[in-house]
């Protein structure tokens, strides 16, 4: 463990350092998300008007406001940008000066962006929280915070994190095969918005479909958490929810290391 | 210390025809080549030695230095260095190693130079009293002080290249790696990098394994060379035997008043050489000979060429290592045949 902490906690300072210096990307990040959260708030909004009722599948409009905050702040939170990271190394050939430390290739890539995951946890999580709730208090009249519920909360965060990464790490080992990632990753983030239910809460969509999806590691990645925190899970679906997502994790966790065994075989450092 | 044993590395390329109409046919028939960037290539090298490892463009030297280091998996063939195969145990293998590719950096791009040599040191485990006396060498052969607080990105290309090759130093590696490390670099700059590379080489006994385009990198630095070509070996000796066997030719370069009088032929019934050992090149002031030392030692030809003409001035010019090059690149095609 000291040595996990000595080795790479360097790489978990040197991408919080990164991202103070492009601050303005990061603002622009920030801002972005923000914009796009009041564009379906606005949208989800005219959807209930048009219902006329107050409440639509169990979704009340303070709920919808929650979820679509909260859901888009936990996918920016646990958003991983490993793919990319490693499709640029692999086209300009910088993947070589990676390989020729002793680390991990996976953790020193996981802990560099850690960095960026803690800063997103202070200026952004924890002021959405706070705004959310005081939103929450004004529209009902009562306090809901749940400090159980958040603490789950944060718990299935972390490992919707892991499950984000993972994934990302495999899609990204594919550019050893591909030499350029960008155009399918354009694809990939699409589906997986869909997928993971940020786009539309997955209790929308037809049953079928929805218990596909719920299975799915995509759902796991902000849907559960998200749901967690809103305290529509009981305490057994909490279980069996976190349960799916611990599975996923190691699952995809094998996978990448399997990927990676063979990507490593077949990398030709392009550039010299 | 390191053993390379018949290397071999294929890569599979997809070729385009040229122009949109190739690129579409590639993107739903692409046509596969394999491309041999390493065909058969085996050397060893003895702790404490100074290798340089030359050859054209092209001949395969950044892939056999990237299948020691561990990063490409050869296709066929072994290396061993220190008991170890690379790619078996890669992250504990390169512990022991250090390496620079002249065209890339290992620093961190967007950090003060400081950090990424703080960040290194608890990667390779350096404890502080070991770290600042390391830190203090370095800085004294490579004269980073002016600029460790700058971010990499701010650095000019002498100052970027001292700075990874410091990086490869600071966990005192027991072989280095250095591709092309002076790629690009003024006089001043090249001599810091040369100064480091034989200090660390005399005190710490590290191996050294370079690649160069530059004659006098392997001059002063080199006590081997092995020299590859196409992706073989073509010369494996010291740099004294090869000057001796495929060196010989030299290049004498008079400034005269008049040198209508001196013609090829003449030189050539004179000394009695062939074409293949003797040519003139000539204008107005300038006239040059170069010629096949062996056949006619230098002294004579300056004597020769003397007692011709009235001579204001002389330089003599050795073979240069491109030269070498081309001559046992020739005497290869030759065998071929």
């Amino acid at each position: 463990m000291n040595k996990i902490r000595k080795s790479y906690v360097p790489f978990m300072k040197a991408g919080m350092q990164n991202l103070i210096i492009y601050r303005l990307n990061f603002i622009g990040f920030v801002i972005g998300g923000l914009i796009y959260c009041f564009v379906m708030f606005y949208l989800w909004r005219a959807v209930f008007a048009s219902n006329g009722g107050d409440a639509f599948l169990g979704f009340s409009m303070t709920d919808m406001v929650i979820y679509l905050f909260l859901s888009n702040t936990t996918s920016q939170l646990i958003f991983s940008s490993v793919s990319n990271e490693i499709g640029e190394e692999i086209r300009d050939g910088s993947i070589s000066m990676r390989l020729l430390k002793p680390v991990n290739t996976d953790l020193s890539y996981m802990f560099t962006e850690l960095g960026t995951v803690f800063m997103k946890l202070v200026v952004l999580l924890i002021p959405m929280i706070l705004g959310l709730e005081i939103y929450r208090y004004c529209a009902t009249g009562n306090v809901m915070f749940n400090v159980g519920n958040f603490l789950l909360y944060l718990f299935s965060a972390v490992l919707a994190y892991i499950i984000s990464f993972r994934v990302n790490l495999c899609f990204g080992f594919i550019a050893f095969y591909v030499k350029n990632l960008w155009g399918i990753g354009i694809l990939k983030n699409s589906i997986i918005g869909f997928l993971s239910g940020s786009l539309i809460p997955l209790a929308f969509m037809p049953d079928g479909l929805r218990v596909c999806l719920e299975y799915m590691p995509f759902a796991s990645m902000s849907y559960t958490p998200v749901m967690i925190y809103m305290g529509k899970y009981g305490t057994y679906e909490i279980i069996f929810r976190l349960g799916l997502q611990i599975v996923w994790s190691v699952l995809l966790y094998g996978l990448s290391k399997l990927i990676w065994l063979g990507a490593i075989k077949r990398l030709c450092v392009q550039g010299g | 210390m390191i053993y390379a044993e018949h290397l071999r590395k294929e890569f599979k390329k997809i070729v385009k025809e040229p122009g949109l109409k190739g690129s579409f046919k590639a993107l739903f028939k692409p046509l596969k080549e394999t491309v041999v960037a390493a065909e058969d290539i085996s050397f060893h090298v003895p702790k404490g030695e100074i290798l340089g490892f030359i050859g054209p463009n092209g001949a395969g030297k950044s892939t056999v230095i990237k299948m020691l280091t561990g990063i490409l998996t050869p296709t066929s063939g072994e290396c061993r260095i220190n008991g170890k195969v690379p790619q078996n145990d890669r992250k504990n293998y390169v512990r022991e190693i250090g390496a620079v590719f002249g065209q890339r950096t290992q620093l961190w791009w967007d950090l003060p130079l400081q950090e990424t040599y703080l960040v290194l040191k608890e990667i390779y485990e350096v404890d502080d009293a070991k770290f600042k006396k390391r830190m203090d060498f370095l800085n004294e052969i490579l004269e980073l002080e002016k600029f460790i607080k700058s971010p990499v990105r701010t650095l000019s290309l002498g100052q970027r290249m001292r700075a990874d090759i410091a990086a490869s130093m600071l966990h005192s590696p027991k072989v280095l790696f250095l591709d092309e490390p002076t790629i690009g670099l003024d006089v001043v700059v090249k001599d810091n990098i040369r100064q480091a590379i034989m200090k660390i080489n005399k005190e710490e006994q590290t191996t050294v394994i370079l690649t160069t385009h530059d004659i006098s990198d392997i001059e002063l630095l080199c006590d081997r060379i092995v020299m590859i070509d196409k992706g073989k070996n073509v010369y494996d000796g010291s740099l004294h035997e090869l000057r001796e066997n495929y060196g010989q030719t030299r290049e004498l370069v008079f400034e005269t008043d008049n040198n209508s009088k001196l013609t090829e032929e003449e030189f050539r019934k004179g000394l009695k050489l062939n074409e293949n050992d003797l040519v003139i090149e000539s204008d107005k002031n300038n006239f040059k000979v170069r010629f096949n030392s062996r056949k006619l030692p230098v002294g004579e030809m300056l004597g020769y060429t003397l007692s011709l003409t009235k001579v204001k001035d002389i330089s003599v010019k050795d073979a240069d290592i491109e030269e070498i090059i081309r001559n046992l690149y020739r005497q290869g095609e030759k065998s071929d045949e």
